[in-house]
């Protein structure tokens, strides 16, 4: 079974979106080769609910990240090896030979392109099997056993006595022409999906290293159990990070604090790390632990539809009921609500949070980040539940001017500063005049 | 001084709307020439601020509207003469004389492209002028009409001795006669011909907004001087929603404050938005979609409607929202005669925050008697204090009824605050504490909840 995680969970957290300036896919996205991008599109889309297959992918990426190799293609030279690999050869070597020489005719009479192509071809192969062979040799891990095997059969023994070659006789041309694009063609299929394999390898593992980011180590489902000592969003730099465990007896997370204090922000940083984690990527959150779940759902930006006549308030009751849906079938999820019910007045949004955190947190299967400006409604689920952690997110006054440590405290805030904020912009001066 | 708004006001009520969709621009827009369609966004993009203005280009679009004449020109003609009118080059002139025999078979044969736009761009110049003339002086208006100021001044473009010629030439034009209008039209006269044309874009604009007013049965605003401080609407809805229930609603000094409250869905928004448009048309001298509407002219409309949060930028949605608020409060500030809306004030914040500055904001904007302020907010129990502190705050609300289980939004306008709540009923009715519940129950029984 796949992940679960929908467009509106995807949009939310940023993770998706190739030309989105600050997604986390463009994070991570400094693949050199098509292939490679389409691998990393693939691990995107689909995260892993098995956590030994995520053990095993988190492994690798940590093998590269201490190996650092670099990876020795480019997009402009690798197009060349991949078109080139791409089009069949002929069947055998007689006709081979014979359409490589019709070709070389062709050239010298004709000005006809072929044969050039060819050449170019054929010699940014040879080029980009020795440089692999290169990037292997100090490499000892499992993944790249194939493709070691293949460059160490006897069939390609002459590949070191053409390193630095330009131009090839026609005839050794036919000749190799035809082993690596007939005889050999199954072979160097699993060369260019090894290369795509090292391409993401190194590429993301080269992002975690650059920035610090660590690796999650994934439990079993049973175990129930989220923990990182240090989380942080993997987008923002000197982002203040913050410790988070949540466990079957602690499964809600109620969140308070002022606007501007961080709430989403972290809301956002554990999302993304949950779901990072769930493809075996590297995280930004240090020492994380965390048991695979099922899917993710997050409610941070419910946009309004007016076109179709709901209101904010019933756009989000919808989007809370798909939840409670899912929720309700057994299904072990991450769910993120962030100001739920703002769009109603405030007796209502006190009673529906209210009803629907207690109702959610029997679920102690699934884990509830809930965030709200309804703080009276945190003291009443003190009294009704016992496993429901209270934080928030401080704001100093310094002065007259609010600073955000955007560092997690025990609680319920009791900071309002939003008086002090018009008071700064001295509106109320303003209008008197 | 100019009427003023800005880009939130104009994308709030859909005035232009994006990527040419359902705005209020293309309600009116059924203009017959492009020239057309420029005045008319010329018109909305600076409303007036002077109730004469106004007064006068209401009148004229009535007294068209009563009319009911079709635009009297064919559109492609304005097309040809435009293009015409742009082309300045003096070595383009045709000349009379140069008339070779080799040249008149040439030109017979193939006309090259630049003789060939004058030749049509002075017969659609022509058929202009004639029908100008037709149209001047089959309209019977006595001096004093809103319109006879445009009438006189064509007319006496037309009188102009230079384009008698012009306007009584018969038949296909020969070459000489051609040659000859060219350089009136084009180079000697220019100034006229464009002043004509302008003329005749103002009128299609007229024409076009008279027939939307017709067909839509709007009514004509009378613009009051500035300085009483009023509106008074009746049966003012939204032009772009269909089935639209009216409301009546008149401000005055003496309740310039409305504070609006009303559950969700209760078309709180769509109220506040049909009366912005309706105060915005009015102040371009259009049809606005009521019965009846009175205003005093103001200097400048701001709604925050749909406000954005830019958190790129850091900033919260409270912040924008103060931020918002402290522009109009340096408006007002200036002395400005205003209509503000704001749409759930504070709704970025925690209750107690939102509370405290609802009350703080209001009564500061009350204690501007000649603006006109409408304030929407879930936080009703300001309300009950701003009911003590400020004698001009008027409170109406749109009610909800529960029919049932299921709420009915009546979308009529009654006096008070509502102390309406349905949204544990929305809740209840799409069943999530019992789906929550239920799923509860079957784990239990499969024991799979003690892990």
């Amino acid at each position: 079974m796949s992940f679960i995680a929908d467009k509106q969970t995807l949009d939310d957290l940023g993770l998706l979106g190739r030309f989105r300036q600050h997604s986390v896919y463009s994070l991570f996205n400094r693949v050199h080769t098509a292939g490679g991008g389409r691998l990393l599109d693939e691990m995107f889309h689909q995260p892993l609910t098995d956590p030994a297959a995520i053990n095993r992918r988190s492994i690798i990426f940590r093998y590269f990240q201490a190996q650092q190799p670099t990876f020795p293609f480019r997009h402009a030279t690798f197009r060349f090896v991949e078109n080139y690999l791409g089009t069949g050869g002929a069947g055998n070597i007689a006709i081979a030979t014979a359409g490589m020489l019709r070709k070389k005719m062709m050239g010298a009479l004709l000005k006809d392109d072929q044969f050039n192509q060819l050449q170019a071809g054929l010699t940014a192969t040879i080029e980009a099997l020795l440089s692999l062979k290169d990037l292997l040799r100090p490499l000892d891990i499992a993944l790249v056993q194939p493709a070691a095997d293949i460059l160490a059969d006897k069939r390609l023994s002459w590949l070191e006595e053409e390193r630095g070659l330009k131009q090839l006789p026609v005839m050794k041309a036919a000749r190799y022409d035809h082993l690596l694009r007939n005889t050999l063609r199954r072979e160097m299929e699993t060369l260019l999906d090894i290369i795509y394999q090292l391409d993401v390898f190194i590429a993301v593992s080269t992002v975690a290293r650059e920035r610090g980011f660590s690796y999650a180590r994934a439990l079993p489902a049973e175990e129930n159990f989220f923990s990182t000592t240090a989380l942080t969003h993997p987008a923002l730099a000197d982002a203040v990070a913050n410790p988070l465990s949540l466990d079957g007896n602690a499964n809600v997370l109620f969140l308070t604090g002022a606007n501007m204090a961080g709430k989403s922000t972290l809301m956002k940083s554990f999302g993304i790390a949950v779901y990072l984690a769930h493809m075996g990527f590297p995280v930004a959150a240090q020492h994380m632990r965390f048991s695979v779940r099922d899917g993710i759902y997050s409610s941070i930006n419910v946009p309004d539809n007016l076109n179709m006549g709901y209101s904010h308030f019933y756009a989000e009751v919808l989007r809370v009921k798909k939840v409670a849906e899912d929720v309700s079938s057994g299904k072990n999820m991450i769910v993120i609500f962030d100001e739920l019910f703002k769009g109603t007045n405030v007796k209502d949004a006190y009673d529906a949070t209210l009803a629907v955190t207690a109702a959610f947190s029997k679920y102690r299967n699934c884990f509830f980040i809930i965030s709200t400006h309804i703080i009276e409604a945190g003291d009443a689920l003190k009294q009704q539940c016992d496993n429901i952690r209270f934080a928030y997110l401080p704001t100093v006054m310094e002065g007259n001017i609010p600073r955000y440590p955007y560092t997690l405290a025990e609680g319920i805030t009791s900071d309002r500063q939003g008086m002090i904020i018009i008071e700064n912009e001295r509106i109320t001066e303003l209008l008197a005049t | 001084m100019l009427f003023t708004t800005d880009n939130q006001t104009l994308e709030d009520l859909n005035i232009f709307g994006k990527h040419g969709g359902d705005s209020v621009y293309n309600i009116f827009n059924r203009c017959a020439t492009r020239g057309g369609a420029a005045v008319l966004e010329e018109m909305f993009r600076y409303p007036l601020s002077d109730d004469a203005a106004i007064n006068r280009r209401c009148g004229i679009i009535r007294y068209f509207a009563g009319a009911g004449m079709p635009f009297p020109f064919q559109s492609t003609l304005f097309d040809a003469a435009e293009l015409y009118l742009s082309n300045t080059d003096e070595r383009t002139k045709l000349s009379a004389q140069e008339h070779s025999v080799a040249k008149k078979i040439s030109s017979i044969i193939a006309p090259d492209a630049e003789t060939q736009q004058v030749y049509n761009g002075v017969n659609a110049l022509a058929e202009l002028l004639k029908g100008a003339k037709t149209f001047v002086s089959a309209l019977q208006i006595q001096d004093g009409h809103f319109y006879a100021a445009d009438k006189n001044s064509i007319a006496a473009i037309l009188s102009e001795p230079a384009f008698a010629a012009i306007i009584e030439s018969k038949g296909k034009l020969q070459h000489a006669a051609i040659a000859e209008f060219d350089i009136v039209l084009r180079f000697r006269h220019r100034e006229e011909v464009h002043t004509l044309l302008r003329h005749i874009y103002f009128l299609d604009v007229y024409l076009s907004i008279a027939r939307v007013a017709v067909e839509r049965g709007f009514a004509f605003p009378e613009a009051l001087p500035r300085g009483q401080h009023v509106v008074r609407l009746q049966g003012v809805y939204h032009p772009q929603v269909k089935n639209a229930v009216p409301n009546n609603i008149s401000i005055t000094p003496e309740g310039n404050v409305i504070f609006l409250t009303g559950a969700n869905m209760a078309g709180k928004s769509t109220f506040m938005k049909s009366l912005s448009i309706a105060m915005f048309l009015a102040h371009m001298g259009f049809p606005v979609a009521a019965e009846k509407m009175e205003f005093s002219v103001l200097d400048g409309i701001y709604t925050t409607i749909n406000l954005p949060d830019n958190l790129g930028m850091g900033a919260s949605h409270f912040y924008a929202e103060v931020l918002r608020v402290k522009k109009m409060a340096k408006e007002l500030s200036q002395g400005k005669d205003l209509f503000i809306v704001f749409d759930e004030l504070f709704r970025g914040t925690n209750v107690k925050d939102a509370y405290e500055a609802t009350i703080a904001i209001t009564k500061g904007f009350a204690g501007k008697r000649s603006s006109l302020f409408v304030i929407s907010t879930h936080i009703i129990e300001a309300g009950e204090v701003l009911k003590q502190a400020c004698p001009n705050v008027r409170f109406i609300y749109l009610p909800t009824r529960m029919n049932g289980n299921h709420p009915v939004y009546t979308y009529t306008l009654e006096n008070g605050i509502t102390d309406d709540r349905h949204g544990m009923i929305i809740i209840n009715n799409e069943g999530i504490l019992g789906i929550l519940e239920a799923g509860i129950k079957k784990w239990n029984q499969h024991e799979l909840y003690c892990r």
